[in-house]
């Protein structure tokens, strides 16, 4: 505070002002800015006050320490030590009538000038103020003065008054303290002890001591160079902090020889330690030029009796501000609440929050605790947010029964919200290689039908140098294109990418004119384009740009289709193909690309990313040469496996190599649910038993346990025997004879065969069988129905009237 | 987006310690005040605390719930140096006329001579399993052999790891490809720059843990980690709170590669860090999938991490402590992460404009 570094006080009773302090006091009112905008004048303390200066007292020079007066004081009363060791009262209040209007001006002179270095309310008797000095010969340095006192001896002399006081206010001067301690001695900081009014403990020249005034002569005192900064823990009024340079001591009053621990040294000297006066055992400290407080958590004391225990201090550290630090001062009421101030007098008000500890919830709530206080924090139901997680998704997907559609199966896709493309592509392949093995299983079963589920890869493969091309004309143009001729093989690559329909027909009308139903103008004028249909394509994007969603710019592209020229050299192809890449549209860009590219290159179509793998498939089916086409949808596939692109399924199948693209899928989103029920759609078997597909179906079980969807985890469970039949889960209850305990389903078959059980036993079973009324282990009769009374295994009539379960 | 709302804990001091059961319809919390408290949720999703005893001579740190498989079972920890072991007894009693149920102290782990700092159960499929680790740098695994007999727990494995413990994580995959594996962290505060996080894996030849990995980037105080929930990813994630978030990826190297028998070996990779808290990350936890991580620290906020689709992690959510929202306007620059991650940026400008409008979605209420 010596003139360039300001101080902050909060006032002790109205909670909402403090004052700074450098080479005059300023005192500020704070205000939350909540519910208000920052008024004119004021300034920001924090997100959600403002202070407001309210006076600003320059009266008192040489200002070396400031002290509030303790009791209620509307006037704000303070205490400043000067550097000549004089003390003055002084207010900042503007009414000057209050009761405290004697007090207002009063000094108290010590013999000799010296610095004041600390001064210290009595928290008891309120108007004992404490003073400690600077050493002066042997002179006393701690003087307790009363400011109630109106004694002024006439030893002082007159001109030493004038000096500091001028003449009018010679009344007000006192020169006779109430006690005089520590002579010979310097004394550096002060703080009454709250066990008793008289007991004072002061940081002396190298010890600290505690002062007695019932008997002055008489104190106890410890030789420390902690001895700046002395205060009282206002929780555990025995436990003091002190420092000396970077380090802070704690002292336990009962056991007063050495420190009961001294917190980890700090590189730069201390400045200032202060005790929450909100909360147990915290302390803050600040050092010179830093803009971190750092806090010290003592969760246990070591106490002074008693085992060795280790103390548990948690250091913990915040970051009021990004300029130094000058001063900072604890609220006296508000919870860990601190107000900082900075050598430029910017000042911030911020709270200390506590250590947060948090957990989620399996339903996606957060749950943390602060101080004393819960919070939970859930997610919106409602929320439409696109970028839901993982959990919620699934959580959702699960509930709409996603992946159980087993007829439809294109359908999951909307049961999972129809809202992510990968998994639209997907489902529509599980879709397409269901329906093409049931087909190939009925012309010829056992032939062709697992080639399906094993992807466009393999299905290329098996066809490899088979095929040669020939040349086709356009419709409605004077022009012709390779194609390749199209065998088995390839025509079912092309059914399983959706461009054809069933059979040998290689139509592809009717899947043009359900992409324009859907208002997909672009994809269906390219895929028409690629049918060598450019009539087609261009009817199709007038049809888009006449629509009522359409966009108009489609009649522009069509017209620029319809201009379309063979001529090598011509300007409509230059600008085709430079133009093409600023189209937005990748459809619109691929149809140019095609157009405008040499012979049986088509890299233009064949990479662009933005164009689904099943159209870019398709094309290459139609275009590429065996070779080429091999080599094409290598390339693909192993780029589908590394990005865990679900429409590589396309390519893969339900192969190993489909796992390996699921399992890079599944390390991306963590969707298992997806995983678990693709790998369930018709993998062979050994795929299904791969470790890694049976992990994420029991991840799966697992999440759904965790949520408590015991329906939805039978469902699953069933859904899964029924391809892979040993993962029937066992039995889970057994009925058990009351004679000798052994399970009554054993009875009915000599073979004891688990997972079977019930659909053997009773009603259901098979005439031949004999009736099961007793016991097959100890031939007891089985218990009783408790309403027919007729023991259990009993067939029953076929009359529905009756309880139609099993007795 | 998240609302927040508050709950009367009516812990007469800090809270330490949150805990859900499997399901989430059950919470545990512990105190300074020496007590536990069991929480269960109603219908209409309030929470209602049916259980309070003082179950410690000391702040209690941690506790933590069994997998329901076993019974209605807590592990609390504190500082009077022991562990013990919860049962909620189910019976015929006033107690349940009140609202209240009785939970029985089934044991007492005294081994460790300094305050324990965690305690954590082992996955289901490992059995009834505990962990705990304590000032004095030890970490204890117990197993019940008996899963009937809760009162009985023989202290299996103890490991040294030479410097004072505050938190354990185990690894939750229940993959037969991954060997038993716990993490563990040191908050020892001395100047010399030791790792701080050490991860140990179960050998089956062995029969003991050995030190699998030390993470060696993390040197400052280690205050939790976490495994994420490995959901049948072929990698672990492991999140650190140190002085900032840190995210780690262990991937095992195929077995065929390394030679049988010894430690699995890892590629480890950071793939995220922030300082975003400013100071002291006190606490990280993951949600169901692992796909979302919240940490706490000394800024008094919640923060929420995902990462998008690329692998690239971002901050979507801050709360403050007390619960009440971050205004949008300050958010903007803060939750950019400061030092992002180390992965190559590959993504387009795209994905970063569609990544930023959802933080703002997050905070604008």
């Amino acid at each position: 505070m010596s003139g360039t570094k300001p101080d902050i006080l909060w006032a002790p009773h109205q909670v909402d002002r403090f004052v700074v302090c450098d080479s005059e006091l300023s005192l500020y009112h704070v205000e939350s800015t909540v519910n208000s905008e920052l008024k004119a004048g004021s300034l920001r303390l924090s997100e959600d006050s403002a202070a407001t200066l309210l006076s600003i007292n320059s009266d008192t020079p040489y200002m070396k320490c400031v002290a509030w007066y303790l009791n209620y004081d509307p006037e704000c009363l303070l205490a400043v030590g000067q550097a000549n060791g004089r003390v003055v009262l002084t207010s900042l209040g503007q009414d000057h009538n209050s009761k405290f209007k004697d007090l207002i001006g009063k000094e108290f002179v010590p013999k000799h000038a010296r610095q004041c270095n600390t001064l210290a309310w009595n928290p008891l008797d309120n108007n004992w103020l404490a003073a400690g000095l600077d050493k002066h010969r042997a002179d006393f340095s701690v003087l307790i003065w009363d400011i109630c006192s109106k004694y002024t001896p006439d030893t002082v002399p007159m001109e030493k008054v004038r000096l500091s006081a001028g003449e009018t206010e010679t009344t007000l001067l006192v020169t006779k303290p109430l006690y005089e301690l520590g002579q010979n001695d310097a004394c550096l900081s002060l703080c009454w002890l709250p066990r008793d009014q008289k007991l004072l403990l002061a940081g002396m020249h190298r010890n600290l001591a505690i002062f007695d005034l019932r008997n002055t002569s008489q104190k106890m005192f410890v030789n420390t160079k902690a001895v700046q900064g002395v205060t009282v823990d206002p929780y555990f009024h025995d436990r003091v902090a002190s420092f000396y340079e970077g380090q802070v001591a704690i002292w336990d009053l009962r056991k007063f020889e050495k420190p009961v621990l001294t917190l980890t040294e700090q590189p730069k000297p201390l400045t200032k330690v202060a005790w929450c006066p909100t909360r147990t055992g915290l302390l803050a400290t600040l050092t010179r030029d830093s803009n971190i407080i750092r806090l010290y958590d003592m969760q246990h004391t070591p106490t002074p009796i008693g085992d060795e225990t280790e103390p548990t201090i948690i250091e913990r550290s915040v970051q009021p501000c990004d300029n130094y630090i000058a001063s900072f001062a604890w609220h006296p009421t508000s919870q860990n609440r601190m107000i900082v101030v900075t050598p430029n007098r910017t000042m911030s008000d911020f709270t200390v929050f506590e250590r947060i500890s948090l957990a989620w919830s399996p339903i996606t709530s957060l749950m943390w605790a602060c101080g004393r206080h819960l919070y939970e924090c859930a997610e919106k139901e409602n929320d439409d947010s696109l970028e839901k997680d993982i959990a919620t998704k699934m959580r959702l997907r699960a509930l709409s029964r996603y992946g159980l559609d087993t007829e439809q199966v294109w359908r999951n896709h909307i049961l999972a919200g129809n809202e992510d493309p990968q998994l639209k592509s997907l489902w529509y392949t599980l879709h397409f290689m269901k329906q093409y093995t049931e087909d190939m299983d009925q012309k010829s079963p056992g032939n062709k039908g697992s080639l399906v589920y094993a992807g466009i890869k393999s299905i290329v493969k098996s066809s490899l140098g088979m095929v040669e091309s020939s040349r086709h004309n356009w419709t409605g143009l004077d022009k012709q294109t390779d194609i390749q001729n199209l065998n088995e093989e390839r025509l079912l690559a092309l059914q399983l990418c959706g461009w054809i329909k069933k059979g040998t027909d290689t139509d592809v009308g009717p899947f043009l004119n359900s992409l324009v139903q859907e208002g997909e103008w672009e994809r269906a004028a390219a895929v028409a384009l690629f049918n060598l249909d450019i009539r087609r394509a261009i009817q199709i994007l007038n049809e888009g740009a006449s629509s009522e969603k359409g966009d108009l710019n489609l009649n522009v592209v069509a017209m620029a289709l319809s201009g379309y020229t063979d001529e090598k050299n011509s300007l409509w192809r230059e600008m085709c193909s430079t133009l093409r890449l600023q189209l937005n549209n990748p459809y619109l860009c691929v149809m140019f690309a095609f157009l405008t590219s040499e012979t049986g290159s088509y890299d233009g179509v064949l990479y662009e990313d933005k164009v689904a793998v099943r159209d870019r498939v398709a094309f290459a089916c139609k275009f590429l040469s065996d070779t080429q086409l091999n080599r094409y949808i290598e390339k693909l596939t192993n780029e589908m496996k590394e990005a865990g692109n679900l429409e590589g399924i396309l390519l893969t199948g339900l192969t190993k190599d489909g796992v390996d693209l699921m399992e890079s899928y599944v390390d991306r989103t963590g969707d298992v649910q997806t995983a678990s029920y693709c790998m369930l759609q018709g993998s062979p078997l050994d795929v299904l038993k791969d470790e890694r597909v049976q992990y994420w179906i029991e991840n799966y079980r697992n999440l759904l346990d965790a949520w408590r969807f015991w329906h939805k985890r039978a469902e699953f469970d069933i859904h899964r025997s029924k391809l892979d039949p040993s993962s029937k889960p066992l039995a889970q209850v057994f009925v058990s004879c009351n004679f000798c305990g052994k399970s009554i389903s054993y009875s009915c078959s000599s073979v004891p065969h688990q997972g079977r059980g019930f659909s053997q036993y009773g009603v259901s079973g098979s005439p031949t069988k004999s009736k099961v009324t007793s016991c097959p282990g100890c031939r007891k009769p089985l218990p009783r129905c408790a309403l027919c009374l007729i023991n259990m295994g009993t067939p029953v009539s076929s009359c529905p009237e009756q309880h139609n379960d099993i007795t | 987006m998240f609302v927040a709302r508050s709950i009367a804990a009516d812990h007469k001091d800090l809270i330490h310690d949150v805990s859900f059961d499997f399901h989430g319809r059950r919470m545990a919390t512990c105190s300074s005040d020496q007590s536990v408290k069991v929480w269960d949720k109603s219908e209409s999703g309030d929470w209602h605390c049916t259980a309070s005893w003082k179950t410690h001579s000391g702040s209690v740190w941690r506790v933590t719930w069994a997998h329901p498989e076993f019974g209605q079972v807590l592990a609390s920890c504190s500082f009077d140096r022991t562990a013990a072991v919860w049962e909620e007894i189910v019976g015929e009693s006033n107690d349940k006329l009140r609202g209240q149920s009785h939970w029985v102290k089934r044991t007492t782990l005294v081994d460790s001579r300094t305050s324990v700092t965690d305690v954590k159960f082992a996955p289901k499929h490992m059995g009834l399993m505990l962990a705990t680790c304590s000032a004095d740098g030890i970490v204890r695994i117990y197993e019940a052999p008996d899963v009937m007999n809760l009162s009985q727990w023989s202290l299996q494995h103890e490991i040294s790891c030479k410097l004072s413990c505050s938190c354990i994580s185990w690894n939750p995959s229940s993959s037969r490809a991954h060997a038993p594996m716990i993490a563990v962290g040191s908050d020892d505060s001395s100047p010399n720059a030791v790792a701080k996080v050490q991860i140990f894996e179960y050998n089956e030849n062995t029969r003991k843990y050995a030190k699998a990995e030390t993470l060696l980037t993390v040197t400052d105080p280690v205050h939790d980690i976490a495994f994420a929930p490995n959901l049948g990813r072929s990698f672990h994630t492991l999140a650190v709170a140190t002085k900032d978030v840190r995210i780690f990826t262990l991937k095992p190297v195929r077995k065929e590669l390394t030679s049988s028998g010894g430690p699995t070996k890892f590629e480890i990779h950071i793939v995220a860090q922030f300082d975003n808290h400013n100071s002291q990350v006190w606490r990280v936890s993951w949600n169901i999938t692992g796909t979302v991580l919240a940490s706490s620290g000394d800024d008094g906020c919640v923060r929420l991490w995902k990462a998008n689709y690329m692998d690239n992690w971002k901050c979507t959510g801050i709360l403050k402590g007390n619960g009440s929202p971050v205004n949008g306007s300050s958010q903007q620059g803060n939750s950019n992460p400061s030092l992002g991650s180390n992965v190559p940026n590959l993504q387009s400008s795209l994905n970063g404009s569609s990544a930023s409008r959802f933080e703002i979605r997050e905070f604008v209420r």
